[in-house]
């Protein structure tokens, strides 16, 4: 069986690190963190993503950023947007986007998991 | 404030609590207004603050992500609710305990963990004896753990001073090592240089000072005969995890300044070995990032030595308690190279030697009397050999000393102990045991044995001993000397002759291991488990059978069976459990724990204890504990000394044990207001149908319900005070009642409720807030009984938020006869509810006894 690729983005390093620990428990998930999107939008040239989650407020580039350029590369690939807190202004504006799902900070990761489980094909 | 001389002389001679007497005895009364504002304003603050406690609590478990913006964002909050609380208390009690230091220094101490690494002492030397609680970061875990069992357990530990972690930044700092540490953009650190660098430094002159009183000192108190050994105590070593065997300890020091400092030079530098630097970067942390501190410990010449484990580690069985022992020093048995005696010791009432095993002990080490700063290896004298290390009476002894440590730290320990000429038992080390807790027990898969498998199990001349369980599959690569670890292949099963802490290189990427010697007690089994590596031992003779380059599999399970067969074996792979990094391994996530070490955990259980006091809080919760209980005992000394001559605060006799006093606000009471009340002299509406509830026939079960050692073990994990039983406390709960009002905090045993509810004709105004949390019993247990309450609950309309073991309802807006029956089946729920913990055995009963409270049976079935 092939393995599901996610790709996640957040400045914070503690951040990608629990996440990418947190579902790499999960059978079926490869991820690759990255702790900046520009970095993260090269590795997405190259490769194709089931699953991208991104934190919004980045230095350099942003959350709506990626969002819209993996839309471009990538429109079947779904996208979660985190942020530090609840932010009605950026959770409209990624909605409009095409945002999958939006998590406030600290994610529950059952939450989490079940929402990309449900994203993905 | 200006006395007349005389005056502040005779206030002098009487002292400072006959001082502070008087002082209480002529200040200005509160009016009973203000009394109960100050003390509801006290209770609010604390409960908002209990709430942010177990919100971040929750957070921190493990079952969320966050980042330090989290506590950033909360902590301040909590520390402003904190200080709110302390100004309300200060207030009502005129300033009558010393709440804000303790405070300070516990929120200094976080804020210093937030927001930067600081130290709390100015001295970077200093005796066991004068380590405090608050220096535990800077003393290294290992230090810290023995100045506790020395200061506070006062157990016998020898004579130990500790350079701290600012005495290692000081060395760092004189000798520019930062520089070497932090190379140039773009290069990688060498760490052969740096152990270089650290070899050619020199202690900075105020230091080697300290550093020469100290051991003057030290000379006196010894004579100039004896040595020390220096050990390594990192800031995290044994604390979440265990360093074991990662960095230096040297034995045999004399006391003369050059060798000591030496000595921790070479501790210094076993920072940056390859086998500590893989280690450290296993736990996240960045070259350098790690602190050492240094214990250096009176050298004991010992008759025999060992180590104590106070659970079995691989099975989780916390009822017995292991104990190995050699002759002379205990090298050998954390290197795991020799056979040594090993003692089973079953807990109980009794506790009786139910194993005892006399190891073959070859070889022995021993003090090299000739070399100072050596040891050496001779062979055990032939008399020696086969014959017990311990006599059964001293086993026993050892297994009490391990047992009443177990019990301070609240967690299952790993403890080294030696026995001296004189037959004095000294302990060196206690760390926390890694064992397999019950809940990862239950979520393994349940695997059968390889029954239908094709493949022939291997059979080695000794049965092996499961060191951690698991399965694996994987190529032999049999190891003859340790340098061939640096071409170990990724995945395969390391097989060698004796385990060694060298492993840890591989640990990353090795699939088992497997040895031909050792022992569960060994340094490298604690990292194994730690990690999680399918480890074997004492197979006799692995190396032998099993082929290099072959491809095994291999099953371990926690009852010590062993399969290992040749080829891949997918009857046993099946039940493979991936081996995955652990949240503990990520640093940001220990210190995020560590900080809420500060914050949450309970030790001010027992108000009548003498330790319960603010110089005893540890923690934000001890702090709101004290505040808690202090303002309730001020409103009881209101009642016994009157306010205004009139008692305000009275006694009320039920027919249960509740230990409730009363304060009426306003129409609360009947006209009588002697103590002591009785049920009929309450005229508060709700309070009335609350006690109507409490003493409703059969809810307040008086059948006695046992803990068992695990309910015991889940309590110690938070209370440090037991001996006193739960019914020495249940005497302080105060109800502050008006007509249609009542706000009742209630403790009984290891459990809180809270009650607030207002009772009026206007709907709109009505409401109920019940508020639960804790129990004497694990988690599983207390988690059960918030389940039921949950349930019993939502059958009324409440609405409800869980968090851990706290459960708070509310439910408003209802009519005036609605709230007085809810009252009254709340009043059952306390009563019913209180030894419920340790009745609900699985979940089925949950749902049992949720059934029975709503029809009305409240007995316990047997």
């Amino acid at each position: 069986m092939s393995k599901y690729n996610i790709l996640i983005i957040d400045d914070e390093k503690i951040v990608c690190d629990m996440m990418k620990l947190s579902l790499e428990q999960e059978e079926g998930y490869e991820v690759e963190s990255f702790l900046n999107g520009t970095e993260a939008l090269e590795r997405l040239k190259e490769k194709k993503f089931d699953m991208v989650v991104t934190d919004f407020k980045m230095k350099g580039i942003d959350g709506l950023e990626v969002l819209r350029t993996v839309k471009q590369l990538y429109p079947k690939t779904a996208v979660i947007m985190i942020t530090a807190f609840a932010n009605l202004d950026v959770a409209i504006e990624a909605l409009r986007e095409d945002v999958h799902d939006f998590f406030p900070k600290p994610i529950k990761i059952k939450d989490l998991k079940e929402s990309i489980r449900k994203a993905l094909p | 404030m200006n006395r007349p001389d005389g005056v502040s002389s005779i206030l002098k001679t009487l002292g400072g609590s006959t001082t502070k007497w008087l002082r209480n005895r002529f200040a200005p009364k509160l009016p009973l207004a203000d009394i109960y504002r100050y003390f509801k304003e006290v209770l609010e603050s604390n409960n908002h603050a209990l709430e942010l406690i177990t919100d971040m609590g929750q957070k921190l478990d493990g079952s969320y992500i966050f980042d330090i913006n989290y506590i950033k964002r909360i902590y301040p909050e909590l520390a402003d609710t904190l200080r709110t609380s302390i100004e309300r208390f200060n207030r009502l009690t005129r300033n009558n305990y010393a709440i804000e230091p303790a405070f300070t220094h516990i929120d200094s101490l976080i804020s210093e963990m937030i927001y930067g690494e600081g130290t709390t002492g100015d001295d970077s030397i200093l005796f066991l004896d004068d380590v405090q609680w608050f220096r535990a970061r800077e003393v290294g875990g290992k230090s810290f753990h023995l100045s506790e069992l020395k200061n506070n357990l006062h157990l016998n530990i020898p004579d130990t001073f500790v350079l701290t972690t600012r005495a290692y930044d000081e060395f760092l700092q004189y000798n520019r090592l930062k520089e070497i540490m932090q190379p140039a953009e773009g290069r990688q650190p060498d760490a052969k240089a740096v152990q270089d660098a650290v070899m050619a430094g020199s202690f900075p002159p105020r230091l080697e000072e300290q550093l020469d009183k100290i051991l003057q000192t030290m000379h006196s108190r010894h004579g100039a005969e004896a040595t020390l050994a220096v050990r390594s105590s990192a800031e995290e070593e044994d604390d979440l995890f265990s360093f074991a065997g990662q960095f230096e300890t040297i034995l045999n020091v004399p006391i003369v300044k050059e060798d000591v400092i030496r000595a921790c030079k070479r501790v210094y530098a076993s920072l940056f070995d390859p086998n500590a630097l893989a280690y450290q970067e296993r736990l996240d942390y960045a070259f350098g990032g790690l602190r050492m501190a240094i214990g250096c410990v009176l050298q004991i010449d010992p008759v025999a030595s060992g180590v104590i484990y106070t659970a079995n580690p691989v099975s989780g069985n916390i009822d017995e308690i292991l104990i190995n022992a050699t002759w002379g020093l205990g090298t050998s048995v954390v290197d795991g190279t020799i056979d040594v005696d090993n003692y089973v010791v079953e807990r109980g009432k009794s506790p009786r030697i139910r194993e005892s095993k006399v190891g073959s002990k070859e070889y022995m080490n021993v003090l090299d009397t000739t070399q100072p700063g050596k040891i050496k290896e001779i062979p055990t004298p032939d008399d020696k050999k086969n014959l017990p290390c311990l006599p059964p009476a001293l086993v026993l002894e050892l297994a009490e000393k391990a047992a009443e440590i177990e019990k301070y730290f609240r967690t299952p320990q790993d403890i080294e102990w030696a026995l001296d000429a004189h037959g004095s038992i000294f302990l060196l080390q206690s760390r926390p045991l890694k064992i397999v807790s019950p809940q990862v027990k239950a979520d393994l898969p349940h695997y059968t044995h390889n029954t239908d498998s094709v493949h022939q199990p291997f059979l080695f001349k000794k049965p092996g001993v499961v060191v951690q369980k698991g399965i694996a599959a994987g190529n032999v690569y049999v190891l003859h000397r340790i340098d061939e670890l640096d071409n170990f292949p990724k995945g395969a099963i390391l097989v060698a002759h004796s385990d060694s802490p060298h492993f840890i290189r591989i640990m990353p990427f090795v699939a088992a291991i497997i040895t031909d010697t050792g022992s569960v007690t060994s340094h490298m089994a604690s990292v194994c488990r730690e990690f999680g590596i399918p480890t074997i031992v004492n197979t006799g003779d692995a190396t032998k059978i099993l082929q290099h380059g072959g491809e095994i599999t291999l099953e371990a399970d926690e009852s010590g069976e062993i399969t290992i067969v040749n080829g891949l074996d997918n009857s046993i792979l099946k039940g493979r459990q991936q081996h995955i990094r652990r949240m503990e391994e990520l640093y940001e996530y220990r210190r995020q724990k560590y900080i809420l070490r500060h914050i949450a955990p309970l030790n001010l259980v027992n108000p009548l204890a003498d330790e319960f006091t603010p110089a005893k809080c540890r923690t934000l919760h001890d702090v709101l504990r004290f505040i808690h209980e202090k303002s309730v005992q001020e409103l009881i000394a209101i009642s016994q000394h009157g306010l205004f001559g009139k008692p305000s605060l009275l006694r009320l006799d039920l027919d249960v044990p509740a230990g409730i006093h009363v304060l009426d606000i306003g129409g609360g009471l009947s006209a009588k207001t002697k103590s002591p009340l009785s049920a009929d002299d309450i005229a508060s509406l709700p309070f009335k149908a609350l006690l109507k509830g409490m003493t409703w026939k059969g809810a307040w079960n008086t059948q006695a319900v046992a803990l068992n050692v695990k309910d015991f073990m889940g309590s110690v994990g938070r209370f440090s005070v037991l001996a006193s039983g739960a019914s020495g406390f249940a005497e302080n709960n105060v109800a502050v009642i008006s007509k249609e009002y009542i706000n009742l905090h209630m403790s009984l045993g290891y459990h809180f409720n809270l009650v607030d509810s207002y009772c009026s004709e206007k709907a709109a105004n009505n409401h109920i807030y019940f508020r639960f949390v804790g129990g004497a019993t694990d988690i599983v247990k207390r988690s059960r009984r918030i389940k039921l309450i949950d349930k019993i609950l939502v059958e009324f309309g409440f609405n409800i938020n869980i968090k851990g073991d706290l459960l708070i309802a509310r439910l408003s807006h209802v009519e005036q006869e609605e709230i007085i029956e809810t009252l009254t089946m709340v009043g059952r729920l306390i009563a019913y509810a209180r030894q419920m913990d340790a009745v609900l055995r699985n979940e089925n009963d949950v749902e049992l006894y949720t059934r029975r409270f709503l029809e009305g049976n409240f007995e316990f079935l047997e």
